[in-house]
C-alpha cells in the first residue's frame, strides 16, 4: 500500500511539472513579443522607440532574460512558494491569488457540491418513477444541461432570478446570496453528467439478478433501490467528480465573466491575452495541483470503498 | 499675450445660483423648503463603467489613457487649467491666470493661494515644480508612458514664488496649454511622487479634487468620498464649494445585459459603457425616464487609414478616391447605433478645436466609385469581384479579438462596388507584427484629446506612437505637406494661425483621401431620473461635484 501511495504521489508531481513545462513553452511559442504587447497597453507602438529605449524597457519589465534562463528562473522562484510579479500590474502574483483564490474556491466547491446532489436527485428520480411519458422526458433533459452552453444559462438565470423575482443578484461578490446563481449555473451541466452515467448504471444494476433475490425478500422498491442499486452504480461517479474538477476551472472563466465575479477564471483569461506569463504559470500550476490532488485522493479512495480494487493494488 | 481668467456673466450668474442652491441645501434644519430644482447633498452616485484596463493596471494620472479611468481622475486630481467644453478656450482652475512669452517656450502660471490636497498640505508652485519633474524623470524610466506626448518639450520650471511658476519649454508646443487642462498633467501632492510608481498605479494617489481616492480594486472598482473643505473648482463648474455627493461608486460590469439590467433594476444611477447604446436600449431607457448624455469624444474621429506602400492596391490615388466615395456614412450610424446618431463629417470629432467638416466630400456615391475604380483598370469579374491583371481587388484589415457589426458593415458596402474587404482576425502578438511589417491595407487607432495636436501621436510619422500605420498613410509629396501643417499648428500660438493650419490639414486628408472617416466616436451615459446636475468636461469626461441625487 506504501508503495502503492509513493508511486501516486511521484506520478501526481510529474503531472505538476508537464503541466508547467507545456504551459511556459506554450506562452512562449505564442506569436508576439510580451514587451510589445506592454508597450502598447501603455499607449506606444514599440517600433517607435530606438533599440536603448526598448532595451530599458525590456528591462523594467524584467524581459531582458533568455527563454531558458527565464524558466528556471521562474521553476527555482516557484519552488521556493514564490509565484513572482505580474508583468502589467507589476504586483506579486501570490497577492493577486490571495484576493481571487477564495472567491474561485467558494465558488467552484459549491458547484461541485450542488452537482452531485442535483446528479443524484435528478438519477434517483429517473430511475424510481415508473410512468413511462415522466421517465422518457427525465431520461433526455440531462442530455440538454450538458449541451445548453454555461454562458446562456447564466445569461437566463440571471434575468429570471435577478431581474424578474429579485431573489438573488445579478452581479459581485458579496454575501452568500450572490454565489448561489453563478454556483448553479456552474453546476448544471456536470450535474447532467453525473445523471446521465447514473441513470445508466441504475438500470444496469436493476437488471442484475441479486435484485430479483431481494424482491423476494420482500423489499420495497425505494428500499431496493437505496440499498443496493445506489451503492454500486454510484461508484464511477467518483472518477467522475475527479475529473469535473477541472472543467469547473474553465467553466469559472465564463461564470466569472457573465456574473460579474472577480476570480481566478477572469484573471486567467486577461494575462492570457495579455502574455502575462507569470500570472498564467502560477494558476496553471495551482489549478493543476488541485486536479491532481483531487485525483490522488480518489485513487486512494476506491481501495476503501471497492474491496476488488484494494486487492489488485497490493497484488499489482 | 496675456490671457485673463474667462468671466462673463453668464458664469457668474450660474455660480452663484448654484451656490445659494448648496446653501439652502446645507442648513441644519434640512426643513427649509426648496425648490423643485435646488440641489441637496447627500447619497452616493453609483456608475457603471464596462472594464477596467487589465493590460495596463494603474490609476496613475500620467500613465492613464483610459477613458473611464480619465473620469475618476478628473474628479479626485486637478489641474492648472480646464478647458471650456463648449468653445475648446483654456479656463482658470488651479491656475488664476497664465502668460505665454512670445517664442511660446516660457508658460508662467499664477496659482490659487486657497489650495490644498487632500492628505492638508499645501498646493504651492514647488509643488507644481515636482509634479511635472517627476513626471519628466518617469518617461526617462519608461519612454512608452502615454503621458510623454503631454509633456512633449518641457525643459524645467522655476518656482518664481510660493503661487508662481515658470515653466520652460525647450521647443515650442502649442499644445502645451491644452495639455495643462487635462487629467495627464494633473498635479498630484508631492508625497505621492515619493510613493513608487506602481504604488501611485494601485491608488496610492493623493489630488486636490472634490473627491478623494478611497480604494481602487482592479477589475472591481474604485470608490471616492468626499472633501468637505473643498472650494477651488474649475471655472467650467456650476457648484462653486463642496461637492454634493456623499461618495461615488465605480464598478465595472462586463456583461451588456446585466449592465443594463442594474440599471433599469435601479441598483446603477450612471450607466456609462464604452460603447455608443443601441436604438432598443435607448427606447426602454427613455421609457424609464432616463435621460441620456451624448459626446462626441474630441480627437479623430474613427478613421480607416491606408497603407500606400509601392505595390499595396492602395497607392492608386483613384482607387483611394473610390473607396472614400463608397462609404454610406448616414446608413453606418443609424444601421450599427441609433436613429439620431450623427454621420462623421471628417477626420476630427466636432468637439475639436479647429474642427472643419469634410461633409460636402464625403458623400456616399456608389456609381462614382464605380466609375473611379474603372478608369483605374479594376473591371467587373465573376462573383461580383472586381480584378486587374488576374488579381482581385481585395483590402486586407487586421482587428484584434472578433469583428462588430460595424466591421461587417463596411465589408458589405465595399461589396456593393466590388471592392473585397477582408477582415484579417488577428491575437494581440501576432497583431502587432502583422501591423509594423505593413502587411494590411487598412488600419485605424483613435485617442481622446481636446486639441487637434493629438493626431501627431497617430499621424506624424516624427512624433508618432504607431509608427507603421503613420509611415505606411501618405504618398511623399502628401507627408510633405501634412509636416509641414502639423508643424504650423505646433508652433503658431493665436488661435487664427492654429484654426488655418488644422483646417488646411483637415482638407489635405480628406483631398489626397488618406484618412477614410468610418463614424464619429461619440460617448453615451445613461442617467436614471433622480441624478441631476450631470455636464460633460471639454474631453468627455465628467464634474462629479456638480452632480445631486433627486430625494424620490
Amino acid at each position: 500500500m506504501a508503495r502503492y501511495i509513493i508511486g501516486r504521489i511521484v506520478q501526481a508531481l510529474t503531472v505538476l511539472w508537464g503541466a508547467y513545462t507545456i504551459t511556459y513553452a506554450i506562452l512562449y511559442l505564442l506569436p508576439g513579443d510580451p514587451l510589445s504587447i506592454m508597450l502598447t497597453a501603455s499607449g506606444v507602438e514599440m517600433d517607435t522607440l530606438s533599440a536603448d529605449q526598448i532595451a530599458k524597457a525590456r528591462h523594467y519589465y524584467g524581459l531582458d532574460q533568455g527563454t531558458m534562463e527565464q524558466y528556471f528562473h521562474l521553476l527555482g522562484r516557484l519552488l521556493t512558494g514564490d509565484f513572482g510579479t505580474s508583468l502589467s500590474s507589476g504586483r506579486p502574483v501570490a497577492a493577486m491569488l490571495a484576493e481571487r483564490l477564495p472567491q474561485t474556491l467558494m465558488l467552484a466547491g459549491t458547484a461541485v457540491a450542488l452537482s452531485i446532489v442535483f446528479g443524484f436527485a435528478f438519477a434517483w428520480l429517473g430511475a424510481w418513477l415508473r410512468w413511462k411519458p415522466l421517465r422518457a422526458v427525465l431520461r433526455r433533459l440531462p442530455a440538454i444541461g450538458i449541451s445548453i452552453p454555461v454562458y446562456w444559462t447564466g445569461l437566463l438565470f440571471i434575468q429570471i432570478f435577478a431581474f424578474s423575482l429579485g431573489w438573488f443578484p445579478s452581479a459581485g461578490n458579496t454575501g452568500w446570496q450572490s454565489l448561489v446563481l453563478p454556483a448553479v449555473t456552474l453546476a448544471i451541466p456536470s450535474a447532467a453528467i453525473y445523471a446521465q452515467i447514473l441513470l445508466r448504471g441504475f438500470d444496469d444494476v436493476w437488471a442484475e439478478p441479486f435484485i430479483a433475490t431481494a424482491r423476494a425478500k420482500g423489499l420495497r422498491r425505494g428500499q431496493i433501490q437505496l440499498r443496493h442499486v445506489l451503492r454500486n452504480a454510484s461508484l464511477p461517479i467518483l472518477t467522475l467528480v475527479g475529473l469535473q474538477v477541472g472543467h469547473t476551472v474553465s467553466g469559472a472563466v465564463l461564470v466569472e465573466t457573465v456574473f460579474t465575479r472577480v476570480g481566478v477564471g477572469r484573471l486567467v483569461q486577461e494575462a492570457v491575452l495579455r502574455q502575462d506569463i507569470p500570472v498564467v504559470l502560477a494558476v496553471v500550476t495551482i489549478s493543476a495541483a488541485a486536479f491532481v490532488a483531487v485525483n490522488l485522493v480518489v485513487d486512494l479512495l476506491y481501495p476503501l470503498l471497492d474491496p476488488r480494487i484494494a486487492g489488485l493494488a497490493t497484488a499489482g | 499675450m496675456k490671457q485673463s481668467p474667462a468671466s462673463s456673466p453668464s458664469v457668474s450668474r450660474r455660480g452663484l445660483l448654484a451656490a445659494s442652491a448648496a446653501l439652502l441645501a446645507a442648513s441644519p434644519s434640512g426643513r427649509l423648503a426648496f425648490a423643485a430644482d435646488a440641489p441637496v447633498s447627500g447619497g452616493t452616485l453609483r456608475v457603471a463603467f464596462t472594464a477596467d484596463n487589465t493590460t495596463l493596471v494603474s490609476i496613475d494620472p500620467f500613465q492613464v489613457y483610459w477613458l473611464e479611468h480619465r473620469v475618476v481622475l478628473r474628479n479626485v486630481a486637478e489641474s492648472l487649467t480646464d478647458q471650456n467644453p463648449d468653445t475648446g478656450e483654456i479656463i482658470p482652475w488651479l491656475a488664476k491666470s497664465w502668460d505665454i512669452s512670445e517664442d511660446g517656450l516660457d508658460y508662467t502660471f499664477v496659482l490659487r493661494d486657497d489650495v490644498t490636497f487632500s492628505n492638508g498640505t499645501r498646493l504651492d508652485a514647488e509643488a507644481v515644480r515636482i509634479a511635472l519633474d517627476s513626471n519628466k524623470a518617469f518617461v526617462k524610466t519608461v519612454p512608452a508612458t502615454f503621458g510623454r506626448t503631454y509633456l512633449a518639450g518641457y525643459d524645467h520650471a522655476d518656482v518664481i514664488n510660493p503661487h508662481t511658476i515658470r515653466i520652460v519649454l525647450s521647443e515650442p508646443n502649442a499644445g502645451f496649454l491644452q495639455a495643462t487642462s487635462t487629467t495627464n498633467l494633473a498635479i498630484l501632492a508631492p508625497e505621492s511622487y515619493r510613493r513608487t510608481e506602481k504604488e501611485r498605479s494601485l491608488g496610492a494617489l493623493i489630488g486636490s479634487g472634490p473627491f478623494a481616492l478611497q480604494s481602487y480594486t482592479p477589475e472591481v472598482g474604485i470608490k471616492l468620498v468626499r472633501r468637505n473643505d473643498y472650494a477651488w473648482p474649475s471655472a467650467a463648474a456650476r457648484n462653486r464649494g463642496r461637492a454634493y455627493l456623499d461618495a461615488v461608486e465605480v464598478r465595472y460590469v462586463t456583461e451588456e445585459s446585466v449592465r443594463n439590467g442594474l440599471f433599469l433594476q435601479g441598483e446603477i444611477d450612471i450607466l456609462w459603457p464604452r460603447n455608443p447604446f443601441a436604438e432598443v436600449d435607448l427606447e426602454l431607457f427613455r421609457s424609464r425616464g432616463a435621460t441620456i448624455f451624448s459626446r462626441s469624444l474630441p480627437g479623430p474621429t474613427l478613421n480607416l487609414y491606408p497603407n500606400v506602400s509601392e505595390g499595396r492596391i492602395l497607392n492608386d490615388p483613384k482607387v483611394r478616391a473610390a473607396l472614400q466615395k463608397a462609404i454610406d456614412r448616414e446608413t453606418f450610424a443609424k444601421g450599427v447605433f441609433s436613429a439620431d446618431f450623427p454621420a462623421v463629417q471628417g477626420p476630427y470629432d466636432v468637439t475639436t478645436p479647429y474642427f472643419r467638416s469634410q461633409a460636402a466630400k464625403l458623400v456616399y456615391d456608389p456609381d462614382g466609385a464605380k466609375r473611379l475604380l474603372d478608369e483605374a483598370g479594376w473591371k467587373m469579374g465573376p462573383g461580383g469581384w472586381r480584378t486587374k491583371d488576374g488579381k482581385r481587388l481585395t483590402l486586407i484589415r487586421p482587428l484584434q479579438g472578433a469583428e462588430t457589426p460595424g466591421d461587417v458593415l463596411i465589408q458589405d458596402q465595399l461589396r456593393q462596388v466590388g471592392i473585397e474587404l477582408k477582415l484579417q482576425i488577428l491575437v494581440a502578438g501576432e497583431f502587432q507584427t502583422f501591423v509594423s511589417s505593413g502587411r494590411y491595407d487598412l488600419h485605424s487607432s483613435y485617442m481622446t484629446r481636446a486639441d487637434p495636436v493629438v493626431l501627431q501621436t497617430i499621424l506624424d510619422p516624427r512624433y508618432t506612437n504607431n509608427s507603421a500605420l503613420s509611415v505606411n498613410a501618405y504618398p511623399p509629396a502628401t507627408l510633405k505637406q501634412v509636416e509641414a501643417l502639423f508643424d504650423k499648428g505646433l508652433q503658431t500660438h493665436s488661435p487664427r494661425g492654429r484654426a488655418e493650419a488644422y483646417g488646411a490639414l483637415q482638407d489635405l486628408l480628406i483631398d489626397d483621401n488618406v484618412a477614410f472617416p468610418i463614424y464619429e466616436r461619440l460617448w453615451q451615459a445613461a442617467a436614471s431620473p433622480r441624478v441631476k446636475g450631470f455636464q460633460w468636461t471639454s474631453e468627455g469626461f465628467a464634474l462629479f461635484n456638480d452632480i445631486w441625487l433627486a430625494k424620490s
